[in-house]
């Protein structure tokens, strides 16, 4: 059997990957890409716990965490279509209209 | 079933009137003096049930006094009671408020009948004004009385700014209510004190009965007495307090009628009348109200020596007469306080009832006068006896009576009140003094009236134009006249006939036992009494003075202007010692500053802090502004160091590891 701190440096890679995707890139698109990879961090160490533990709870949050990305990424998506639609961008540098 | 019980109605009635003719005047009334007579009606309807509850009281119908209250409102430590207590005296007061002011608002339906529309307001305020009259006189306690006080300053201000569009008369207005004030707030002192020392229990009953319950010793109480006699001072129109009065004639001649003769001036009276009970513990007060009172007496005498104007002279005089009244009581309590029985209090209030009527008909027939001569001005009056029969006829009855004529109404009371004066003389010499005030102020206020009364009605007329159109008024006016020059010769008689000096007596003021006088007595009693023939003598010797110097001029009134050192005296006078003058600067100089300075401390110390306070917040926003730049990864890495240091400070600290 894998040792669990694989697991968990894994999940802690991905998520750092992430993080860094999301703080530095320009592109919309794969900000959202960026987010759903921190949520599959997530995602990993609840299944990675669930399984060592024997509890099933974290297996399902996993399930529901998935589904709630999927709606996330439908609106991010919505939103970001929007963007390119009437700025014709989708530079996130480029949108800072809601500040002082 | 007791008429008493019906008491609580006499207020209500006015009310009654002055709402329906204040707030729905325009829509029930389709011609403006409709609603004077309703008024007319509830003002009569009170003045029956008054006269009615008045008997009862006085004849002895109802068992002792009559007390009624509901409770108001109670929270621990205070219960405040509205109620109705009725003793000889309110009974008297009540006659005397319900009846002269009826007799005034029938007498207003024709002296008003020229003012149009705004007579809505009029009859309303006026109905407001004897209804809470009534009701102070009925309150049954402290507080009660203090509010129904309040209502009787708010509708003075009114009713003498009636002619509102008149610059003179607003600012009388406003001088009436401010001036009245400072007493309002004395009284208001007075009752914090009693409020304190009786526990928080402010009813009539309560404390008349329980004066040995009053924490904080005598002095305290000699202070709180004081002040309620403060009340007075401004309410009455007494010294220093005195100058709003005679500005107060700005007002329609009826409302000076009424404010004179039944409501607002004799509030003063009654409140010490009323606190008797109290205030006879403090004898210091109550020589206060002596002293205050004799010297306000001849004081106001003197001023009404050479004003030209009619119902000035008649404001002037009032303010004397009130001086007696509270010589009277002041004396009275002072002898009762030494347990000296005594009739001070008696006379007193003798006084006030005689005054009422004799006022209510000299302002009454002034009244008559300037509605005839459309002046106020007597030195462009002048043989007006010729057209206003019956006017110039009850007003001699009423100047008569004022200056003391024998067997006329004021003769007696204003007898009593010197001859008490003077024997309070061998308790303390002081008296003496103030009884040579009064005597003096009988002799000036003869004087001054017959000068009134010979240079309004004989002689020839000073204005042609003014006599040729004067008439004598119509009987609505008239009416009322009548029956008060009959009250004002014979109210004295009757009284005490009726034997007014065993029944208004002052209760519950110790152990002194009053002994009962047969009227005959009395009469035998004033007229074997050397006193009685000295102040018979100063009120005939005014007289004939003033008839010398006004009808028969063998003396010239112009030597007292004759050399400058006169008239400088003479303008003094006029100018009413410089009150008026001092009162603005007071007002100028003083309050301004004062105000002034306030100002200066609200705009720069109270309105700095708070616009402070203001622009330190949009500064500080200004600033914190800046870190909003609208870039949404600047947020998410501000979220992540925060995370950050969240999760590196529970290493450090919480000791996760």
């Amino acid at each position: 059997m894998i040792a669990i701190e694989y697991f968990i440096g894994l999940s802690a890679i991905l998520f750092v990957i992430g993080a860094v995707g999301v703080l530095t890139k320009r592109n919309a698109i794969v900000v959202l890409m960026c987010i759903e990879m921190m949520l599959n961090a997530a995602n990993i160490n609840f299944v990675t716990f669930s399984a060592f533990s024997g509890n099933l709870n974290g297996m399902v949050f996993a399930i529901i965490s998935i589904a709630i990305a999927a709606a996330e990424v439908a609106v991010g998506l919505a939103i970001v279509l929007n963007l390119y639609k009437t700025r014709d961008t989708i530079g996130l540098d480029e949108v800072n209209l809601l500040r002082w | 079933m007791y008429w008493s019980e019906l008491a609580w109605l006499i207020p209500i009635l006015p009310l009654v009137a002055f709402v329906v003719v204040g707030f729905l005047g325009n829509k029930v009334f389709k011609r403006a003096e409709r609603g004077g007579y309703f008024a007319i009606l509830m003002a009569a309807a009170a003045c029956f049930l008054s006269l009615m509850v008045a008997f009862e009281i006085l004849s002895g119908g109802y068992p002792g006094t009559f007390k009624q209250s509901m409770n108001w409102m109670s929270v621990p430590g205070f219960t405040f009671n509205m109620g109705i207590y009725i003793d000889s005296l309110t009974a008297l007061m009540l006659i005397v408020v319900s009846f002269v002011a009826t007799l005034v608002v029938i007498y207003s339906v024709g002296y008003m009948h020229e003012d149009g529309d705004k007579r809505r307001r009029y009859y309303a305020i006026i109905s407001l004004f004897i209804g809470v009259m009534l009701g102070l006189v009925l309150a049954s306690n402290y507080l009660e009385m203090f509010i129904f006080w309040e209502l009787v300053g708010l509708c003075s201000y009114l009713l003498i700014g009636f002619y509102n569009t008149r610059p003179s008369a607003a600012s009388a207005a406003k001088k009436a209510f401010l001036v009245t004030r400072i007493g309002d707030i004395m009284f208001m002192l007075g009752l914090f004190i009693f409020f304190v020392g009786f526990q928080g229990n402010l009813d009539f009953d309560y404390i008349f009965n329980n004066i040995g319950a009053f924490t904080g010793g005598n002095d305290l109480l000699t202070l709180g007495t004081f002040f309620i006699f403060g009340g007075a001072i401004g309410k009455s129109a007494q010294f220093p307090l005195h100058d709003w009065l005679p500005d107060a004639m700005e007002g329609p001649t009826t409302v000076s009628a009424l404010i004179h003769a039944a409501t607002m001036v004799k509030a003063g009276v009654y409140l010490v009348a009323r606190s008797y009970p109290v205030m006879v513990h403090t004898p210091d007060t109550m020589l206060v109200v002596a002293i205050i009172g004799g010297f306000t007496a001849i004081f106001a005498a003197t001023m009404a020596l050479n004003n030209p104007n009619i119902k000035r002279v008649l404001a002037y005089s009032t303010i004397s007469q009130l001086g007696y009244m509270f010589l009277a009581l002041g004396t009275g309590g002072y002898l009762l306080s030494l347990d000296v029985a005594n009739s001070g209090y008696t006379a007193g209030m003798f006084h006030l009832m005689n005054h009422a009527f004799f006022k209510a008909l000299l302002f009454l027939s002034a009244g008559s006068v300037i509605h005839a001569v459309h002046t106020e001005d007597m030195r462009l009056m002048g043989g007006l006896g010729k057209k206003l029969k019956l006017t110039s006829w009850v007003m001699l009855f009423g100047c008569l009576s004022i200056a003391g004529f024998p067997l006329l109404s004021g003769f007696f009371s204003k007898d009593e009140i010197l001859g008490v004066v003077f024997e309070a003389g061998a308790h303390n010499p002081v008296f003496y003094l103030l009884y040579a005030f009064g005597l003096v102020t009988a002799f000036l206020t003869a004087f001054y009236m017959f000068r009134l009364w010979f240079m309004t009605f004989t002689g020839e007329p000073r204005d042609h134009h003014a006599y040729e159109h004067a008439h004598e008024s119509p009987r609505v006016m008239t009416g009322p006249l009548a029956i008060l020059g009959f009250l004002a010769l014979f109210s004295g008689l009757i009284g005490i006939g009726l034997g007014f000096e065993n029944i208004i007596v002052p209760t519950e003021v110790g152990n002194i036992v009053f002994e009962n006088v047969l009227p005959v007595d009395t009469l035998i009693e004033t007229f074997t009494n050397g006193l009685t023939y000295l102040s018979i003598a100063a009120g005939l010797g005014g007289i004939y003075v003033a008839y010398l110097y006004y009808k028969k001029k063998s003396l010239n009134p112009d030597v007292f202007v004759a050399t400058p050192a006169r008239k400088k005296v003479y303008d003094i006078l006029l100018a009413r010692y410089g009150f008026t003058a001092g009162y603005d600067w007071i007002g100028l100089k003083v309050v301004y500053g004062v105000a002034k300075v306030v100002n200066w401390f609200d705009q720069k110390v109270i309105d700095g802090i708070v616009n402070g306070i203001a622009t330190v917040t949009v500064k500080t926003g200004n600033f914190l502004r800046k870190g909003q730049t609208g870039f949404v990864q600047s947020y998410a890495a501000l979220v992540v160091a925060g995370v950050s240091i969240i999760v590196i400070l529970l290493f450090l600290i919480g000791g996760v590891i």
